[in-house]
């Protein structure tokens, strides 16, 4: 399966052909579509974070001059079918979600009645009269009060808030612990982000009751999977929706759910026999859509003298909101099976626990094991510290080397054709580490404080349905797509992906032209629209060019295979084996070298379409080709960030001065667009650890429901970042393709934070939470241990 | 009945005076370039230019415009792709699309006023929009092409 041998089409850098319509204001997002007729819905939410329902009144809201009703859960729970999430996962409890709520809420903004009017503006303003009867509960706010004992419960079907636990270990991490040289511990917490895709959620549901039949547009990352959810959830045949998926204003993982609001608007179009509309407004988005990440992750290692890893043992906590949308382990379960990426650990140990608290549901985010990297290379310079040694030099006696792959995590994953110690040797050079060490001391005596982050990253890519299975995750990996020579010889094919802005219509083209062996110009990449597209797993992880240009590639190939024996049957040879399709064009090798045939791509299609009778004896008319394709287990990509940053320890102002990233990703599909998101996942990464935070107080109000409070970086907060290139393909993925998308997030939230710890090394401080706010590194430093302190006072006074 | 000057041409339509610029220029005009992200004029995806310069549409209610010139991204590059347009795609500024025309009309405003910025200059002004794809690098690129494109168009 594997080519290492040159491409035509893949590996160009294409402009992209979407861009034509993004730059000139003529995209077709949700809001763009116009639905004669539509009504709008608005959500009534709860002011409260955790209260019983009393009663809701919804007469005087119904009473507005333009609004076509009001409704509640107990009517949702007659249309519509509760949402039940039971995998058989050791240590994970079912749970079961209404559409609506019927008994309490769960959040601040969990949505507890809908009214429907003819425009938005009458919809809100009917929103604002219902009339809801609470009675505050105490609302859990905190990891620490969920688990603690007797605790409220967020889910009163549940024992306890603790919604999953597992335990795993592999050799003997109790041996090792008393074999060390010392034991280093170590405490990392991720804080609660969201998504904040630049378009909000959204859909349009349109029920058609002559074909009694849904038509539901939505920004949706994975639209197959929505439309059995949406068939299931309103109990009809998967045969009477169509999902149709327009462009999407980024997704980032946010996208992927079947959400209540999206269900709800979906029934009353049906009840009401008229279209409904719903677009999510800013506050909705931050205070109710999905939130991500919060967990704590605790590592134990027991280390040799030189640094080297005798065991690793992680804990592992999320607060994991009010609701599951998705198995409750699933997030924190890759970041453990992974946990110990680019480094030699046999003896490795995880614990897990998942708790239900009282704020928006989780979900993922680009890189739903995000805190991974920070938690394993933050772990080395910790046992740095504590061993003085040198942070490098700890990773470079733990790194995986070349003659180690195929590689056998102690969690069972298989890594092979990954580069940690290639990407790290060549991050380092491209920073300097030794001049960088020189200019530290140098700058130290200055009174300023500038520190290098390194952070070396195996991002697992691509999920093959054997990975769902061992990871106890209900679905698969696998992906479908279609390839059509249409009669004039031109290319339409489709595939289960839903982009929200990684360049499909251009990238996905090259693997097809690739296959094929026409130019990407003539291919055209449709998506989006269940009826259009196969049944495919959709857009997610960083499985797009693996899953969904591998079955392109495949699915052309197979198509190139049928064109080239048409060709040879038409040229009279016995096989095909000397043809080959270029540009469109079939040539043929006659003593080494390639010459015309005068037979087109054009040319076969006519035949195959209008001629039939001319094919080869057994051969069906048309071009019309289809396939699915299961990716491997998991296919990995792996890089080296390096990160220079500079704290003014007066004021605790963090400045990145330099971003180095050295990426082995395989083989690239199209190096702009794979660039492009490079950039992007480092950017959401840097944005995450310096500034997002959604906050609740103490009494569970989110207090970070406007962008001017939840802050997402701007063009003045990111630098430039530095991209080095490996190419190492995988051997087991059609065109050597690996992915990567996310890993850009895991490499940066840990580059970044060992930057800070390397420049405030002098104060003896440790910062082992995000954000890095100005305030929280400032905080760190009044609290340094004295000496330290006065040292790195003494040294900052001197020279102002 | 209100009468806004939108892209040069006068078009008249019923709005409450709460109703804002941008659901007038999206719902009653058909002009649904220019997107809207948040509602509070923190995003800038709905950026228009009100007497040629940047605009929040989304806090600007429509009765406001009467006697106004309003240019929107449908106005840009119609015939062809201004040379900023052109640049976004070439220096893949744009992923999602989404906040794209926001910044267009920002930086069509700006390097008529700037037409030789520094890289500061320009994160700066693009500090007022958000861009969640493409961490800026490649915008900053993009209209820095452009400036130079249109300098030596000039001369």
């Amino acid at each position: 399966m594997s080519e290492t041998g040159p491409f035509h089409y893949i590996g160009k850098p294409l402009g992209r052909k979407e861009d034509q319509r993004l730059v000139s204001g003529r995209g077709r997002y949700l809001d763009d579509i116009v639905v004669p007729g539509a009504l709008h819905a608005c959500f009534v939410r709860s002011p409260h974070a955790h209260a019983r329902i009393l009663g809701i009144s919804v007469d005087t809201a119904r009473a507005i001059p333009g609004v076509a009703g009001v409704f509640t859960g107990q009517d949702l729970e007659k249309w519509t079918n509760r949402l039940r999430l039971a995998p058989p996962i050791e240590g994970l409890h079912p749970t079961e979600i209404a559409t609506l709520p019927t008994d309490k809420v769960r959040f601040h903004g969990d949505p507890v009645a809908v009214v429907v009017a003819c425009d938005r503006y009458v919809a809100e303003d009917a929103a604002e009269l219902v009339e809801i009867d609470y009675e505050p509960l105490q609302p859990i706010v905190s990891l620490d009060s969920a688990l603690a004992p007797g605790a409220m419960l967020v889910d009163e079907s549940l024992p306890t808030n603790l919604v999953s636990h597992q335990k795993f270990a592999a050799g003997n991490v109790d041996g090792r612990r008393r074999q060390a040289h010392a034991v280093v511990e170590a405490s990392f917490s991720q804080h609660r982000q969201t998504h904040v895709p630049i378009e909000t959620r959204g859909c349009a549901a349109v029920w058609d009751p002559g074909r009694a039949h849904l038509t539901f547009h939505a920004g949706n990352q994975v639209p197959h999977p929505l439309r059995s959810m949406l068939a299931m959830r309103l109990g009809i045949a998967e045969t009477q929706v169509t999902v149709i998926s327009p462009d999407v204003g980024g997704g980032f993982g946010q996208k992927i759910a079947l959400y209540r609001e999206e269900l709800t608007v979906a029934a009353l179009a049906r009840h009401l026999r008229q279209p409904v509309r719903w677009r999510e407004d800013r506050a909705e988005n931050l205070m109710a859509a999905s939130h991500a990440r919060e967990n704590l992750c605790r590592t134990r290692a027991s280390v040799a003298r030189d640094g080297r890893i005798l065991g690793l043992e992680l804990e592992i906590v999320e607060d994991f909101g009010a609701y599951c949308f998705y198995p409750a382990n699933y997030m924190s379960r890759v970041v453990a099976m992974i946990l110990t990426g680019p480094y030699r650990i046999e003896d490795y140990a995880f614990e897990m626990k998942v708790a239900l608290t009282n704020k928006c549901g989780n979900g993922p985010m680009r890189a739903p094991m995000a805190i991974t990297s920070w938690v394993m290379d933050g772990t080395l310079d910790a046992v740095a510290r504590e061993l003085d040694l040198d942070p490098l030099d700890v990773r470079r006696v733990n790194m995986l080397r070349a003659s180690d792959f195929p590689y056998r995590m102690a969690t069972g994953e298989v890594l092979e054709d990954i580069t940690p110690a290639e990407t790290l040797e060549s991050a380092v050079k491209a920073v300097d580490y030794d001049a960088f060490r020189r200019r530290q001391r140098d700058l130290r005596g200055e009174g300023r404080y500038i520190g290098l982050g390194i952070c070396t990253v195996v991002e697992s890519t691509t999920y093959g349905s054997a990975f769902y299975k061992s990871a106890g995750i209900a679905g698969s990996g696998h992906e479908a797509a279609w390839v059509r020579v249409e009669p004039s010889g031109v290319v339409n094919a489709s595939v289960g992906l839903g982009g929200t802005g990684q360049g499909y219509e251009t990238a996905l083209s090259q693997t097809v032209a690739e296959g094929l062996g026409v130019d990407p110009s003539q291919v055209s990449i449709l998506t989006g629209n269940t009826d259009v597209a196969p049944y495919g797993m959709g857009s997610r992880g960083a499985r797009g060019g693996t899953a969904g240009g591998g079955a392109l590639y495949l699915c052309a190939l197979k198509a190139r295979e049928q064109v080239l024996q048409i060709a040879a049957h038409r040229l009279d040879l016995n096989s095909a084996q000397e043809l080959r399709l270029l540009d469109g064009q079939v040539e043929r090798q006659i003593d080494g070298r390639w010459r015309a045939t005068g037979l087109s791509l054009g040319d076969i299609a006519k035949i195959a379409y209008l001629d039939p009778t001319r094919l080869p004896e057994g051969t069906s008319p048309g071009l019309d080709f289809s396939l699915t394709y299961d990716p491997p287990p998991m296919t990995y990509s792996n890089s080296t960030h390096a990160c220079e940053v500079e704290v003014d320890v007066r004021t605790g102002k963090l400045s990145i001065i330099r971003y180095v990233v050295s990426e082995d990703c395989g083989t690239v599909i199209n190096p702009i667009v794979v660039r492009g998101q490079q950039q992007g996942a480092i950017a959401m990464g840097l944005s995450g650890s310096l500034l997002e935070e959604v906050l609740y107080d103490e009494n569970g109000q989110n207090l970070s429901a406007t962008l001017a409070d939840y802050l997402v970086a701007t063009a003045c907060e990111l630098p430039n970042f530095e991209i080095l290139h490996h190419h190492t393909p995988n051997r087991r993925t059609p065109a050597g393709i690996k992915g990567m998308a996310e890993g850009g997030v895991m490499g940066a939230i840990g580059a970044v934070t060992n930057a800070v710890n390397d420049a405030l090394a002098p104060f003896g401080v440790v910062a082992d939470r995000q954000p890095l706010s100005p305030q929280y590194l400032w905080s760190l430093l009044q609290n340094a241990p004295t000496a330290s302190r006065q040292e790195g006072k003494e040294r900052s006074e001197r020279h102002e | 009945m209100i009468s806004l000057t939108v892209n040069g041409q006068t078009r008249e339509t019923v709005a409450e005076p709460r109703r804002l610029l941008c659901d007038v220029l999206r719902e009653d005009f058909n002009l649904t370039g220019t997107h809207v992200g948040c509602e509070h004029g923190v995003c800038g995806a709905c950026t228009v230019l009100i007497d040629d310069k940047p605009a929040r549409a989304c806090l600007t209610y429509a009765v406001q415009m009467e006697g106004h010139e309003i240019t929107t991204i449908e106005a840009v590059g119609e015939a062809q792709l201004s040379p900023l347009q052109r640049a976004l795609h070439e220096e893949h500024g744009l992923q999602c699309g989404f906040c794209t025309p926001g910044i267009v009309m920002t930086f069509e405003a700006f390097l008529r006023d700037v037409p030789d910025p520094t890289e500061e200059e320009v994160r700066d002004v693009l500090s007022g929009n958000l861009c969640r794809c493409t961490g800026y690098q490649n915008i900053v690129a993009a209209v820095l092409k452009a400036a130079a494109t249109m300098r030596e168009a000039r001369l």
